[in-house]
């Protein structure tokens, strides 16, 4: 029988390219489940919680180089002459705070909210109304100066039931009246093809897919959640979280992380690169919303301290006393962590291992630079 | 002057065809047949060829001293004899032994009269028209320089190498070729050549050099080996352009060089583009006021790159932080020089000239022209275009999108009405 079938597929062109596309769409990878936040818990007060937003800020790690860098979606068809200023410090200061601002709302983080309800309201059943008509009649308050979300959108069905629209109408008819820049009505293929949306992403477009499921989509809609959920666990799988830092997309995915309990592979790649402070704050993030971290009552004081010291883009190349000790604080808590808590013990425990072999010639560097100095 | 010559070209083919003719008399004229030589005298026959042409093409002593019988309107000696073959004419007749063979296989040739070739007179033609068409060298379009074979825009290779030291990567342009007349006692007036020409690697190094000799060629040569010799170094800020706008001068000629972005180009005068290509500079921007003698600009734009100050140095002279802004990274304020001590506001004294440009540009200020409105757009028609263009304005994005969702310019009504559709096809 089998040779059988192989002779068909021979002697019929059609069905070898039949068979060939089977296997590429075996071979892809499919495999990973998106998850939403549809549980019982809502994670919007979580995520809005002002501690919770600052230790996502700091985790963003914002390098200015990289979230003021050159973007192909400026609008910008050709570049222009650079301007050069003589600023005292004063002016620059002035500046580069102005800069900052500018920073923070580029780095604006995607809300995080539970995933949206059904819409059903009925407002009158008027059976005289039966059979009126065979369209529904849509009707929409366009008054200007409504939000879209309270916008008055109903619709009279041709049984005569009165009744509020349904989330993906209201969107529809949002976008038709009040169109929004870059939103499109029909979804776009690179959504809608599994094919298309997996293909960019192994090509590393996550920011990119993001940037663009933040446009189509509204943050509670089961589409955005799933894409973004798939593009998060993308991420994580392949350990490419430097590809979102410095964006604002960086907090909603180690929100997602932390939510899920799937940390284990982004503490693991903090530690090896040497990030302990870091690491801390995502333990300190866990225990705020699932508060199952073993010492979880001395974090607060921790996080404190870290929040106090500034960002370290790159290694540092030179420490204080004051760094040391927090840095063995740092340590020694991770260390209660992956005991405890730890999922992936042994490779977490190999990272910790290298960077404090690392750390200790660079304690014994600059404590020997101190002292040829005469500081110490 | 070509009316000349074919009126040259017809008297020079009749005499054979008297003679043909005549022949053709003596033979139907059997009764009056005399051997009398007919004295057929006149200069065709009595010169040779050569002196002939000698009187048509030649040109007085003083008239080639102002430059007549040269270039386009030259009349050239045309070698008449080419193309034709012994025994082979007008009319076409096989001379067996003299344009045929005797005996061809088995059979004896006759002499007879075959038909006529109709292109022989323009094979003949085309032969003679090609000897005296004038013909300019032919560059391939990446050797020629600014104006066709001439040689200023042209490149001549690297410098030649001095013992052991070769000139990797330099590449030499001419910039300027010309004849210089003296005139001297004993010799009258003579030319001597002089050039100008500019090499570099395209790497910062360059120099320019200038060479004289009683040849163009060896004035070339000792131009670019004296360039070669005179290298300078010049900083290229991130590896395209020049540091800051500056104004130089050199004589009577003015300069004014504006820094530009990346992609921008060589906007500027062709010698200028040439050194830039030469020293590595990809975008900037230059005008010239003034005199455009050209070693005069060369010299001015080598002394205007030489004076450039690098950042830091502007920030020391200032004392205040030097900082960049672009529009592709949103503005971002981005210090690339900061002094070892910097002003406050208040030792800032007030008729300072604080903009960077103005004090680059040693408060020159380059004069901006009006633009005036093309001609075309106060006219009517320009009024109708605009008013019936208008709602066509958002059709090729639209075409675009349908393009997205459809894969074809289609809309939803086309699935609703397909006839339509059919009848167009």
């Amino acid at each position: 029988m089998s040779y059988l079938f192989r002779k068909l597929a021979q002697t019929n062109p059609k069905n070898r390219i039949h068979d060939a596309q089977i296997f590429v769409i075996s071979c892809r990878k499919l495999s990973i489940v998106p998850s939403l936040y549809d549980g019982e818990q809502d994670p919007a007060p979580k995520f809005f919680s002002s501690n919770v937003q600052v230790m996502l800020k700091r985790l963003t790690r914002p390098d200015y180089n990289k979230v003021f860098r050159k973007r192909t979606n400026q609008g910008l068809t050709i570049l222009k002459t650079p301007s050069y200023k003589f600023l005292t410090n004063e002016e620059l200061e002035v500046e580069l705070a102005n800069a900052k601002k500018k920073a923070e709302k580029l780095l604006q983080m995607p809300p995080v909210v539970k995933i949206q309800k059904h819409i059903d309201d009925v407002l009158s059943k008027d059976p005289a109304l039966i059979g009126y008509d065979t369209a529904k009649y849509l009707f929409t308050d366009i008054t200007f100066g409504v939000a879209n979300e309270h916008r008055f959108i109903i619709e009279r069905d041709p049984d005569g039931i009165l009744r509020s629209c349904d989330h993906d109408v209201r969107k529809r008819l949002n976008q038709t009246y009040f169109p929004m820049n870059g939103r499109k009505l029909r979804e776009p293929l690179m959504f809608t093809d599994q094919e298309k949306l997996y293909s960019l992403l192994d090509r590393e477009k996550y920011e990119f897919v993001l940037d663009r499921a933040c446009v189509q989509y509204e943050p509670d809609e089961p589409s955005y959640q799933k894409i973004t959920s798939i593009t998060y666990q993308h991420i994580d799988t392949l350990s490419k979280y430097e590809l979102l830092r410095s964006t604002r997309h960086f907090g909603p995915l180690v929100f997602y992380l932390t939510w899920h309990q799937s940390i284990d592979n982004l503490i693991l790649e903090l530690l090896q690169n040497s990030a302990v402070r870091d690491a801390v704050l995502l333990t300190a993030l866990r225990q705020d919303l699932h508060g199952d971290v073993v010492n979880g009552e001395s974090l607060p004081s921790l996080v404190h301290q870290v929040l106090a010291t500034p960002i370290q883009l790159t290694k540092p190349e030179c420490l204080t006393e004051e760094d040391i000790q927090l840095d063995s604080k740092c340590l020694k808590c991770i260390e209660k962590y992956i005991k405890t808590n730890s999922s992936m013990k042994s490779q977490q425990e190999l990272a910790l291992q290298g960077f404090r072999e690392n750390y200790k010639q660079l304690i014994e560097l600059s404590r020997g630079l101190q002292k040829a100095h005469g500081k110490a | 002057m070509a009316t000349k010559i074919l009126t040259l070209g017809n008297i020079l083919s009749r005499p054979i065809n008297f003679l043909l003719k005549q022949n053709n008399v003596n033979s139907n004229l059997k009764t009056n047949f005399s051997t009398t030589t007919v004295a057929c005298v006149n200069f065709f026959n009595k010169l040779p060829a050569e002196k002939l042409w000698k009187s048509v093409t030649s040109v007085s002593n003083a008239g080639a001293k102002k430059g007549r019988g040269k270039g386009a309107g030259r009349i050239r000696i045309r070698d008449l004899n080419r193309g034709q073959v012994i025994g082979v004419g007008k009319v076409n007749i096989l001379w067996p032994g003299l344009s045929a063979p005797v005996i061809r296989g088995r059979e004896l040739l006759r002499q007879q009269r075959l038909p006529e070739d109709p292109e022989r007179l323009e094979k003949l033609i085309k032969i003679r028209d090609s000897m005296i068409k004038f013909r300019r060298l032919k560059l391939s379009p990446i050797e020629r320089g600014w104006s066709g074979s001439k040689l200023p825009g042209r490149s001549i290779g690297p410098p030649d190498k001095i013992g052991e030291d070769e000139f990797t990567g330099f590449d030499t342009k001419v910039l300027q070729l010309r004849a210089l007349l003296i005139m001297k006692g004993s010799l009258g007036r003579t030319r001597n050549y002089q050039a100008m020409v500019v090499t570099g690697n395209g790497q910062g190094l360059a120099g320019f050099g200038f060479g004289k000799a009683k040849e163009a060629p060896a004035a070339l040569r000792k131009a670019k080996n004296r360039a070669g010799q005179k290298l300078m170094h010049f900083e290229i800020y991130n590896g395209h352009t020049i540091n800051h706008d500056f104004y130089t001068a050199f004589g009577k000629t003015k300069i004014f060089v504006q820094k530009k972005n990346e992609g921008y180009g060589l906007v500027c005068h062709r010698a200028i583009k040439e050194i830039c290509q030469a020293i590595g500079i990809k975008d900037l921007r230059a005008k010239v006021e003034g005199s455009n003698n050209l070693q005069h600009l060369v010299k001015a734009f080598f002394i205007g790159l030489l004076q450039q100050k690098t950042h830091q140095q502007l920030a020391e002279e200032k004392k205040l932080h030097l900082v960049e802004y672009k529009s592709e990274n949103a503005y971002f304020p981005k210090v690339i020089a900061s002094p070892s001590e910097v002003r406050t506001k208040e030792q800032i004294p007030k008729d300072e000239t604080l903009d960077f440009t103005q004090y680059v540009m040693n408060d020159k200020v380059i004069l901006k022209k009006k633009k005036f409105p093309r001609f075309y757009e106060s006219m009517p028609h320009y009024k109708i275009f605009l008013r019936k263009y208008e709602k066509y304005r958002n059709h090729e994005k639209i075409r675009l999108n349908l393009k997205v969702e459809y894969g074809e310019v289609k809309s939803f009504l086309t699935d609703k009405y397909p006839e339509k559709n059919e009848q167009e096809a």
